[in-house]
């Protein structure tokens, strides 16, 4: 293997330009590869960020039949019990239409318990206006989405009236404004829990409770473990399958168009190495004679093409992710579908993986030109000129 | 006939014989009656579209350990084909070729490679030196494939180009940098490297001038004299003074 390696990178070396040109080829297209995925892993995350990471992981739900959850402190002291469970927030959710001067506009209110749907949901970070805490001691009072209140011209401190059949009417004040840059900010409001129980004449009721996970990839698990106990559970992968689906519809498409670029430099590197042969045969036909077997001619070209192959790789992901970074530090102008920055996310792993089936493959893309340049007849390949 | 002599560098399932190369000849070595190379009725016939070209035509002969043979031939006459059949390059259409006493048409390409490791140094027209690799390291390549160890190499590389009577400032020059003379000398040291007990040399001294011509011959007189069988594939009628055995090929056949 030493030898094959010593002859390999004389090969190499004495060919500054096909290596140089041929490693790029690699090297571009795993830059490519690697931006793109860095673009996918932080597409991806923030996706999640944006949507599952505001979404409860799991939401409880009245049994079959019931329209709300009665006694609900004691059943939500019994899923805090439940390891992987981080934060519990119970609600009231109904419709309600909203109107301000002439504006009209029919959107969810939720009553809350602002720390604890903070804690399950992450809001207080997305209000950009007033105070979010004030919903606690604040008697009827609400928060609103910035699309809403643009939509219903309202501004902080303004009253907005609330009215729903079998409902008590009643005007809240707009207390604070958040923007998460998603469809949620025109349709979901938020008031306590006391205001909503008051407005839809419930008593002390709840209809649902979301849990917040350590890991929200367990949110099915558990989901399964509150229905064993005689609840309706959901986690959020079963009540928005979308976002699983825009992921598996991006990846997959993403891995497509990848595929097809690796593949593509993969074959410059056949079509490198078939020059290099081309170019080697007298030395090939010497090497034969000097006592070379073809097995060692085969593994001198392969070393070299996994040479080339590994250099592209390493070249192409270092210059993938500081190309990846620069661009994600790129701010992006206001109001782009709710982003400031284009998400990227370097992680190790894709690196390492990239590094690993690019060298795998340009070792198979050297096969082909191995084996010619070892099937070589010596007597003809000496006497090449 | 020589027993098996088992080399310990290299093992190898499919050897049959010994390399009688790697225990050096003595000096005094007297011709022995063993034919080192032996052909019997060998034909080799290429076919081109329909024509049939017999580049040999039922040659035989034998070399004996220890001589000094020119093959003479003018171009075509098919004393390359010879040349690579004797070098375990080739093999015949039909009839025998033995090299060391070993029947090469029995042996697949791994086999002939090793009997051609370790029975055949090359000496080429063209010098044939990789251009990219040091007069020493283009003296190492035959070594490396025998599987010595780098300092082995390097040593014996460094002793072989001494008896090849290259001067050691050479050493790491690489072929482009050297005249032609240096550069045949570079590749005798080369053909040398495994201590094989025959040296083939084509034309050796077909792209050298007469007074260099003149020493690479004097050159393979010597390692004759030490024992090395030399055989000398050439058209030029000169070079016929400097061996033993003169074998002469026209048309394919020994006249």
């Amino acid at each position: 293997m030493r030898y094959e390696l010593f002859i390999a990178l004389r090969h190499i070396k004495a060919r500054k330009r096909q290596t140089i040109l041929s490693v790029a080829a690699i090297g571009i297209a795993v830059m490519i590869l690697m931006v793109s995925q860095a673009f996918m892993a932080g597409f991806t995350q923030e996706l999640y960020d944006k949507t599952v990471n505001n979404l409860p992981h799991v939401v409880v739900s009245p049994q079959t039949g019931d329209d709300y959850i009665h006694l609900y402190k004691n059943i939500i002291l019994r899923v805090n019990n439940i390891d992987g469970v981080i934060a519990s927030s119970p609600h009231l959710t109904g419709e309600a239409s909203f109107k301000f001067k002439d504006n009209t506009k029919n959107a969810v209110l939720k009553g809350i318990i602002p720390a604890q749907e903070d804690a399950v949901a992450h809001i207080k970070k997305d209000i950009v206006k007033g105070n979010f805490d004030e919903l606690a001691y604040s008697d009827k009072s609400i928060v609103i989405g910035q699309k809403f209140a643009d939509d219903m011209q309202l501004e902080l401190g303004d009253r907005v009236e609330i009215s729903f059949p079998n409902a008590n009417p009643m005007s809240l004040k707009v207390i604070a404004i958040y923007d998460t840059g998603t469809a949620l900010d025109e349709s979901i409001t938020y008031t306590s829990l006391q205001t909503a129980q008051d407005f839809y004449d419930t008593g002390d009721v709840i209809n649902g409770i979301s849990l917040r996970l350590a890991d929200f990839n367990r949110d099915r698990e558990i989901a399964q473990m509150i229905k064993n106990d005689g609840y309706n559970a959901a986690g959020w992968s079963d009540t928005n399958p979308e976002i699983l689906r825009t992921i598996a519809i991006e990846s997959v498409s993403n891995n497509i168009t990848i595929g097809f670029i690796l593949l593509i430099a993969s074959f410059g590197v056949v079509s490198t190495l078939n020059m290099v042969v081309m170019a080697k045969i007298k030395e090939i036909g010497i090497l034969l004679a000097m006592g070379a077997r073809k097995s060692n001619i085969r593994l001198i070209f392969l070393i070299e093409s996994g040479l080339l192959g590994l250099a592209g790789a390493l070249l192409g992901t270092a210059a993938g992710v500081v190309l990846a970074l620069s661009i994600g530090g790129y701010p992006l102008p206001q109001g782009v579908y709710g982003l400031t920055y284009i998400p990227v996310l370097v992680r190790t792993n894709d690196v390492i993986i990239i590094i690993t089936i690019v060298f795998l493959l340009n070792l198979i893309a050297g096969i082909y030109p191995a084996q010619r340049a070892a099937s070589l007849d010596p007597v003809e390949a000496i006497s090449t000129r | 006939m020589q027993q098996s002599k088992s080399s310990p560098d290299i093992i190898k399932k499919k050897r049959r014989t010994s390399t009688a190369g790697s225990g050096k000849i003595s000096k005094k070595a007297e011709t022995s009656t063993y034919p080192i190379v032996q052909l019997q009725n060998v034909k080799r016939i290429y076919t081109l579209g329909e024509n049939k070209i017999y580049a040999l035509n039922g040659v035989s002969f034998a070399i004996k350990k220890g001589d000094f043979v020119t093959i003479m031939g003018s171009s075509g006459s098919g004393k390359s084909t010879l040349l690579n059949m004797i070098g375990c390059l080739d093999l015949p259409t039909s009839g025998k070729v033995k090299v060391n006493n070993v029947d090469l048409s029995k042996l697949d390409d791994d086999g002939l490679t090793e009997i051609r490791r370790n029975n055949i140094g090359f000496i080429f027209q063209q010098f044939n030196l990789i251009p990219t690799l040091t007069a020493l390291e283009n003296v190492e390549i035959p070594m490396i494939f025998n599987g010595e160890s780098p300092v082995r190499r390097r040593k014996k590389a460094l002793a072989m180009l001494k008896k090849a009577d290259l001067p050691l400032e050479y050493a790491d020059h690489k072929p482009n940098e050297m005249s032609g003379g240096q550069q045949q000398r570079v590749a005798i040291a080369r053909a040398l490297a495994n201590n094989p007990p025959i040296l083939l040399a084509d034309e050796p001294t077909g792209n050298l001038d007469t007074r260099t011509g003149h020493n690479i011959m004097e050159l393979l007189k010597e390692l004759n004299a030490a024992g090395t069988t030399v055989i000398v594939v050439t058209h030029d009628p000169k070079l016929e003074e400097y061996a033993h055995t003169t074998i002469r090929i026209q048309d394919g056949e020994i006249i």
